[in-house]
């Protein structure tokens, strides 16, 4: 898909938003604790100005490509970001069995039906990578991983 | 020389040659997870060396450092992911290659390189310790803040098409580095009101949201695999090495000058291998007779980023053993056992323990070696399983594998959170020019450069002009200078191209020929 989009005003819109999302809630912070972070928030205004002027005078593209489907790029980011909370909420196993499995089920309806009994056959084969990765870090690495509402 | 002997027929038993392999497999499957440094394979496999004779415990972890390193390559070539920080250049070349069919020669290439670099670097180590060593005493809070700006001047090269937005990249990279507690003054800062933001955005929590996010759901947008099904492989193992061999070693310039940079890059206290890959990348660039052809598959990138990264393994144990300075982070768990088993770094290693400290540093050099057979053997292993993995299958486990190796670097749920959302960040930004490279080096220079800045001031406090603190000694004036021609240098290419002259250029050399 492609977007119509100056870059170069874009990159600098988002400078000059993180700059200002340093800037504004500075506390009370000694000289020697925001001295150097002070001097970098001052060079990334002067560059988003720099980049907001080029936008204007030369600019570099005026569109973006977004490769594949915009759709399915927004549930993949959905998917992650709902992985992510599943783990605190269920647990590091039962989330991920969840995600992994619908994660899978997403994907592979682009290049294959995917019927209840193909799905059937990959659970076991799921199974054992989760459950290869879970024991390898549990029980190897000894890290201890969220347990949910199981703890 | 006896001490040296002593030491090599020390380690040439069964015993001391299977501890290496075992070491140098180890660190290799470990090194190769997303997520999993080398400073993690060493503090996971600590305490099997417990049990072990102090020379065995060292030869082991020595092992798994060079494996580890090494590793890091895999991923990085196979699914743009550097397995470890030290591989952030190889993704630049080597995922191209591999997407376009050359991921043998990539994974040759690489493995090489390593095994070169390894061995240079024990090498350096032996003969150039003592007076190396010397050299990085006199690096004070000013030279490093040169140091790291001299890292920023990489900036350029790694912006890929807008030089405003590589450097507005690293400042980005920069202004994150300052999130949490101030390495001077001890204050936090930028935290907004959430205490886990005080230990700051870990580096391979970035790392790995920064390359493996944006890259999973590229894929997931396109419904593609890492390694596209039509251009896999070129050839066999045996036709890649063959050929690689002889590209290395036909033309060696690069990989010498970037075994030199590892070297010189290592010695410095804190920069490690990220810095040392970078560094030695941008060189082979910036000396290429086509520098367009970098980040596109240009196999002198791997060669580079490589071999430099691996002479950083012993090179950065030069200020380790002598000062008890780790060269990089995981020297620190190096340091660690020299400790437990009573060695204190100084003369005495050389002296007192010298079959011991002599048969740990050629125990490296046996590692290096052994990284061929096992890198081999372990890299078709690994592609295989890449490859023949259908992609609907991949991205879940890469995501699964990237969620756990974030939560286990300090067991914090946030920085899983923290990791998705850059990587999701990163994805838009890099739609509109803005690339996940800048923003890692201005990452890990950051801290660097506030340290050596505002150490650099408050030393000078008193003078009329605190600033030029920054430049009152030789060596800082020599750094500054370095400063100056490396940013010149990076623009250089830019400004005749812009200008036109890089064009008028073209057609005259080929009238003349």
């Amino acid at each position: 898909m492609i977007v119509r989009l100056n870059t170069d005003l874009a990159a600098g819109i988002l400078g000059l938003a993180f700059a200002a999302l340093l800037w504004l809630p500075r506390e009370e912070l000694g000289r020697l604790s925001i001295i150097f972070p002070r001097a970098m928030i001052l060079v990334t205004v002067l560059l988003s100005l720099a980049l907001m002027v080029k936008a204007f005078v030369k600019p570099a593209a005026r569109q973006v490509e977004i490769e594949g489907s915009p759709l399915r790029l927004v549930i993949a980011i959905a998917i992650l970001f709902a992985w992510w909370y599943a783990i605190g909420v269920l647990g590091f196993l039962l989330a991920t069995a969840i995600a992994f499995f619908g994660f899978t089920w997403f994907l592979a309806r682009i290049e294959i039906p995917v019927s209840a009994r193909r799905l059937a056959m990959w659970v076991p084969i799921m199974a054992l990578l989760i459950g290869v990765f879970y024991v390898a870090f549990t029980e190897v690495l000894s890290v201890r991983l969220p347990a949910g509402i199981w703890s | 020389m006896d001490m040296l002997l002593e030491a090599l027929f020390s380690i040439l038993t069964l015993e001391g040659l299977v501890t290496i392999l075992v070491g140098v497999t180890a660190g290799l499957f470990i090194g190769a997870l997303p997520g999993l440094t080398a400073t993690m394979a060493l503090a996971v496999l600590l305490p099997f060396t417990f049990t072990m004779s102090p020379l065995q415990g060292l030869m082991a972890l020595g092992a798994v450092y060079m494996g580890a390193i090494y590793g890091g390559a895999f991923t990085a070539i196979l699914i743009n992911t550097p397995g470890t920080p030290s591989s952030i250049a190889t993704t630049f070349d080597g995922y191209p290659m591999a997407r376009q069919g050359r991921a043998y020669e990539a994974l040759a290439a690489a493995t090489i390189s390593s095994v070169v670099g390894g061995i240079v670097g024990v090498a350096f180590l032996l003969l150039l310790a003592p007076p190396l060593a010397r050299l990085a005493v006199v690096f004070g809070p000013a030279e490093m803040f040169w140091v790291a700006l001299l890292g920023l001047t990489l900036v350029a090269s790694l912006s890929s098409g807008s030089l405003l937005k590589g450097l507005l990249g690293g400042c980005i990279g920069i202004l994150l580095s300052t999130i949490g507690v101030s390495p001077i003054g001890g204050e936090t800062r930028f935290i907004f009101g959430m205490p886990a933001l005080q230990g700051g955005i870990a580096l391979i929590v970035a790392l790995i949201g920064l390359f493996v996010i944006p890259e999973i759901l590229s894929m997931a947008a396109q419904g593609r695999g890492a390694l596209p099904e039509s251009g896999k492989l070129e050839g066999g193992v045996g036709s890649a090495i063959r050929k690689m061999s002889k590209h290395i070693f036909g033309k060696p310039i690069n990989l010498i000058r970037s075994c030199i940079i590892g070297q010189i890059v290592a010695i410095i206290p804190g920069a490690g291998g990220n810095v040392t890959s970078l560094v030695a990348y941008n060189e082979a660039k910036r000396f290429s007779k086509d520098p367009s052809s970098f980040g596109k598959g240009n196999v002198d990138g791997v060669i580079a980023s490589e071999s430099s990264n691996n002479v950083m393994v012993a090179g950065s144990m030069v200020p380790l053993l002598t000062l008890g300075i780790p060269g990089a982070p995981p020297d620190a768990i190096i340091l660690g056992v020299l400790l437990m088993h009573g060695l204190r770094p100084g003369l005495d290693l050389f002296t007192e323990t010298g079959v011991l400290t002599n048969g740990f540093i050629l125990s490296m050099g046996f590692a290096a070696v052994f990284l061929l057979p096992v890198g081999l053997l372990g890299g078709r292993l690994i592609h295989r399983v890449v490859v023949k993995t259908p992609f609907y299958f991949l991205l879940p486990s890469i995501a699964m594998v990237t969620i756990l190796g974030t939560y286990a670097l300090r067991n914090s749920f946030l920085d899983v959170g923290m990791m998705l959302l850059l990587g999701t960040i990163g994805y838009f930004l890099r739609l509109i020019g803005i690339q996940a490279a800048p923003i890692v080096l201005g990452l890990i220079l950051g801290i660097i450069a506030e340290k050596g800045y505002v150490q650099s001031m408050l030393m000078s406090i008193a003078d009329p002009i605190p600033w030029l603190g920054l430049v009152d000694n030789p060596l800082s004036k020599v750094l500054a200078v370095l400063v100056l021609l490396s940013a010149a240098t990076s623009l250089l290419p830019a400004w005749l191209e812009r200008s036109g002259r890089m064009a008028k250029a073209k057609p005259d050399e080929e009238d003349k020929s």
